[in-house]
């Protein structure tokens, strides 16, 4: 049997439903009038003959109906009937209507927002052909890092070409690194400078990816390592339209890159951003350019011991990641201990890094490594939230169900099946569902954006939000599995009621109810609060603790004068400020910005703190046996005379660096006390020393309570302080200069002066950041600001429901008793007794929603425990709070209708029944 | 052929032994319309009234065959079955 000629048939019913329709009548009224002929020829009379006619054929509206469901477009015809009438009942109660819809928007806006991060950051394929073939190598969730020494996190040029060398079932592999800040002059007149985000990348890169330029052509294999003075770069479609206006005479132009003149030779399509998610490039240059555009940083390409590359391969056919991992991880391990100095190889070995070999179908990205985790807990927490909801809009549906109660009888009694009724108030369902998710979707093309914008707290995150194809698929299943959640209760309870009985009692007032917790429908109402109270318990405790570990991590002692400082970034290697030179720019800047009114004091340092950059050398102590090669690292740093009182970090034994200390000569610094305490125990670690490679004593002149550099999350680490000075150490000289400047009163209104400052006492000298400290530190912890706000807003919007369903609930079964209580206060009862009534009935509700939610609350909070810092998985005091937020709530919601039943007078409640 | 035509040749045909009821024939055509074995379309009778006319297709009449030759089995089978067990049953008596 061929299927079309039936979709055509069904399809023309469908269309032509009304000709259709007319065409069987007069079929029909062809077949009786004959039949009617035939019988009169037989000798009836007129009359007699119509009616034997009719008989014959078995009663034409019978008739009908058979070839009406032999169309095979029943159910659509059904389906048409039941949405229309779904919307005139929307249309009649709108403000129910209104309600649920509204609720439903949010808990699947909600959902459809997070959805499209989490598909943005962790889920989607880079847009390049056949992303499920791509292999990276090293560490994809830090792109724009860079290192000396040896590492797996990233290879070195050397090793990346052997790699190529080697295949290792890969087809094709390509590199690619960060660029820094780049400072480029397109308009030669102006000679402005701006700062485009580039990627240094193998002659191979577009070709790997299977990206066709644009406009010109693509990077040539052969420019990879070509160390010409003039290297070719290729844009990004976005930035040829905002920066040249879509000119197609770019091709050939050329544009100055951190002083250095680059071709352009093509554009890349419109959809590519390169392969680092979060983090779009502008310019494509090769990897030659990165020694010629940055001369001062010492030479990246032949160096062994500079990773800076991340590599993406081609799976050959038929090859598995799993060979690509044995085959490389092993070539790679080999090649690295063959080509390294003993040293080096023996930290490297210390540390146990193995290879990074993972599937590269998503690229790399920063923002995938730090939202991954705090975004899919917050996607089980929206998830919780829609539960909420659907358990909400249940309640509702089913307290309508008993309004409708008589409607459903006359149904049931006019011979409509329990399947069909239940399939009509389905439909009313999914009618409200699908214009809440296209409300929610409205509302997550606006709240991603915004929710972005708050993640990433100033530093902006360029991602494509735009709600796809994807999205809309997630966004339809959730909505259906919704309307299956909060549909079918009701649905089946309305469809239950017994005929006769129902319509007579329609009218008349139910005894009993949700007060008692007594009667099936009833019961299932009670239910749904207790499992909304549930999930409430699950978000609400999750919140708290989450809430209490930023407390702890925003509480954390840093170890400096957090409020007061801001961070001046200037940008020394464009220039190639070194030694002697470096010192008195330095110390000539520091003076200026001291000058500056509302200053109180500045100092430099080379990392200077929560800038994101780190040092680490190897010491040893005379005398001290260490267990370990990792127990030998030790974080540095370069800082100027009189630091530590500057920044407010606490002296607690010795002195700060002083100006004698400065000078190639003086061998002194000043140590953490994480330092003190590992290496010497809680002797005191003032006049002891310590040894570099160089094996010449450094001697310790203090010990300082441990300022916390980095971030507010982790351990502190063993520091040393060395004076930021010249030296002829193996250590090396200051390479960046970073100043901390003490203020008065708040750091934000300075800030402009302090720039100005900078500016006029070295005018070409960039600025790459100047902020108050605050901000930094705030900026290091916005996952976890993120999680914490977002839970928290979450789970208050979970009690407001809850609080609201509960409210509804008691609202109704006060009502219901409303003769009753009449009736008790005629008797006696006090408006104090009638109030006990109802708290105890809702405080019922909620014991039977937390001893169900708790359980599960204190299973989940195990998937934080990752998250949390100092807050215990059992937190005693979260759970507490969890608790007595949701019996005061659930109290208000429950008190508000028993003062109003209160209030009435007995006589009144008595008439009512 | 019109759908009373049909209904009139179905009860000639079966020397009236199969008295349906007229009215199912048409969900039928219907049915068969939507397999894609019949086809209709709006005819004058020789009375020249408007009728509608069904004929097979080609497909109809490939199913012609094959129903054919499905009731020839079966029935063939049934009167084989009926034959042989009405032999033993005067024995039996």
């Amino acid at each position: 049997m061929s299927v079309i000629p039936d979709v055509i048939e069904r399809i023309r019913t469908l269309v032509w439903r009304g000709r259709e329709e007319a065409e069987l009548d007069e079929e029909l009224r062809f077949h009786l009038e004959m039949q009617a002929e035939r019988f009169e020829g037989e000798g009836a009379g007129p009359g007699e003959a119509w009616r034997r006619s009719r008989l014959a054929l078995g009663g034409v509206e019978r008739t009908k109906e058979d070839v009406r469901d032999a169309r095979g477009t029943r159910w659509l015809e059904d389906l048409a009937a039941d949405v229309s009438f779904a919307l005139r009942t929307m249309r009649r109660s709108p403000i129910f209507a209104a309600t649920i819809i509204v609720m439903l928007a949010i808990g699947i806006g909600a959902n459809t927002t997070i959805f499209t991060l989490v598909d943005a950051v962790a889920v989607r394929n880079l847009p390049v052909e056949h992303p499920e073939e791509l292999v990276a190598i090293g560490d994809a969730y830090s792109p724009t890092s860079s290192g000396q020494g040896l590492t797996t996190t990233a290879l070195s040029y050397p090793l990346y070409k052997d790699v190529v060398a080697h295949g290792g079932h890969l087809g094709s592999l390509l590199a690619s690194g960060p660029t820094g800040r780049l400072d480029v002059i397109v308009d030669n007149h102006s000679g402005e400078l701006e700062h485009p985000a580039g990627r240094f990348i193998s002659g191979n890169y577009f070709a790997v990816l299977g990206v066709p330029a644009w406009r010109g052509r693509v990077l040539k294999a052969t420019e990879e390592a070509l160390a010409t003075q003039s290297p070719v770069a290729v844009i990004s479609h976005d930035y040829w339209t905002k920066r040249f206006h879509e000119d197609p005479a770019v091709i050939g132009r050329s544009i100055v890159v951190n002083n250095v003149q680059a071709e352009i030779i093509g554009v890349a399509p419109p959809s590519f951003t390169g392969e680092v998610v979060g983090h779009p490039a502008d310019v494509w240059l090769p990897i030659a350019a990165r020694d010629i555009m940055r001369p001062n940083e010492g030479r990246a390409l032949p160096s062994r011991r500079f990773a800076w590359l991340l590599a993406l391969g081609r799976l050959e056919p038929g090859a598995s990641i799993e060979q690509v991992r044995t085959d490389l991880g092993a070539f790679i391990m080999r090649t690295m201990t063959e080509n390294a100095a003993p040293d080096d190889l023996d930290r490297f070995l210390a540390r146990k890094e193995q290879p990074i070999i993972e599937s590269g179908s998503r690229g790399f990205s920063k923002v995938r490594g730090n939202f991954e985790t705090p975004l899919f807990t917050i996607m089980i927490g929206v998830g919780l939230l829609l539960c909420i909801i659907c358990a909400n809009v249940a309640n509702l549906l089913l307290a309508r169900a008993v309004a409708r109660r008589s409607e459903m009888a006359l149904r049931l009694a006019l011979g409509a099946g329990q399947g069909r009724l239940i399939r009509l108030l389905l439909t009313e369902s999914t009618m409200l569902a699908l214009v809440g998710a296209a409300a929610g979707i409205l509302l997550a093309t606006g709240a991603n954006r915004a929710l972005l914008a708050f993640a990433s707290d100033g530093a902006p995150i360029p991602l494509d939000l735009s709600v796809g194809g994807r999205a809309m698929i997630f966004t339809l299943v959730v909505s259906v599995t919704a309307v299956l959640l909060f549909g079918l209760v009701p649905a089946l309870q309305a469809s239950r009621y017994a005929g006769a009985s129902a319509i007579r009692s329609g009218t008349r007032s139910v005894t009993g109810g949700a007060l008692g917790a007594r009667g099936r429908r009833v019961s299932i109402g009670g239910l749904l609060i207790g499992a909304q109270v549930a999930f409430s318990v699950v978000l609400l405790v999750g919140a708290a603790m989450l809430t209490r570990s930023l407390r702890n991590i925003q509480g954390v002692e840093v170890g400096f004068d957090r409020d007061h400082l801001i961070l001046v970034d200037v940008d020394i290697n464009v220039r190639g400020y070194r030694g002697q030179e470096l010192t008195s720019l330095a110390n000539m800047m520091r003076e200026r910005i001291a000058a500056v009114p509302g200053v109180r004091a500045v100092s430099y340092s080379e990392n200077g703190i929560f800038t994101g950059t780190e040092w680490s050398t190897t010491v040893s102590i005379p005398g001290v046996q260490l267990a370990d090669v990792t127990s030998t690292q030790t974080g540095t740093d370069n800082v100027s005379p009189g630091y530590f009182s500057t920044i407010g970090a606490r002296v607690v034994e010795g002195r700060d660096v002083e100006a004698m200390d400065i000078g190639p000569v003086a061998r002194v610094a000043v140590v953490n006390q994480a330092f003190a305490v590992f290496y010497f125990k809680g002797v005191s670690a003032v006049g002891k020393s310590f040894v570099l490679d160089d094996s010449i004593p450094i001697s310790i002149v203090g010990v300082v309570a441990d300022p916390r550099s980095q971030n507010l999350t982790s351990e502190v680490r063993r520091r040393v302080y060395f004076p930021y000075s010249a030296r002829d150490t193996t250590v090396s000289n200051p390479t960046e200069l970073r100043f901390l400047v003490r203020t008065a009163d708040t750091p934000g209104a300075v800030v402009e002066q302090v720039r100005a400052a900078v500016i006029s006492t070295a005018p070409t000298l960039p600025i790459d950041r100047i902020q108050p400290l605050g901000t930094l530190m705030r900026q290091s912890i916005r996952e976890e600001r993120l999680v914490a706000s977002l839970a928290s807003a979450f789970s208050l919007l979970a009690l407001l429901l809850a609080s609201i369903g509960l409210y509804g609930v008691m609202t109704y079964a006060i009502q219901r008793r409303t003769g009753e209580l009449g009736l008790r206060a005629a008797l006696g009862a006090q408006g104090r007794d009638l109030l006990q009534l109802a708290l105890t009935d809702a405080w019922r509700l909620v014991a039977f929603g937390a001893m169900i939610g708790l359980p599960v609350a204190i299973a989940s909070t195990r998937l934080l425990r990752a998250q949390l810092h100092n807050v215990d998985a059992l937190d005693p005091k979260s759970i507490g709070a969890a608790l007595a937020i949701l019996a005061l709530s659930a109290s208000v919601a429950a008190l508000i209708p028993a003062f109003k039943a209160a209030r009435v007078s007995p006589l009144v409640a008595l008439r009512s029944e | 052929m019109h759908g009373w035509g049909i209904a009139q040749r179905i009860e000639q045909m079966s020397r009236e032994t199969f008295l349906v009821t007229q009215g199912s024939l048409y969900p039928a055509l219907q049915r068969m319309k939507r397999r894609g074995w019949i086809k209709s379309s709006w005819r004058t009778t020789e009375n020249n009234r408007r009728a509608r006319y069904y004929e097979l297709t080609p497909d109809g009449h490939q199913q012609l065959d094959v129903e054919r030759a499905l009731w020839n089995r079966a029935s063939g089978a049934i009167e084989w079955i009926l034959g042989t067990r009405t032999i033993p049953e005067p024995g039996k008596a």
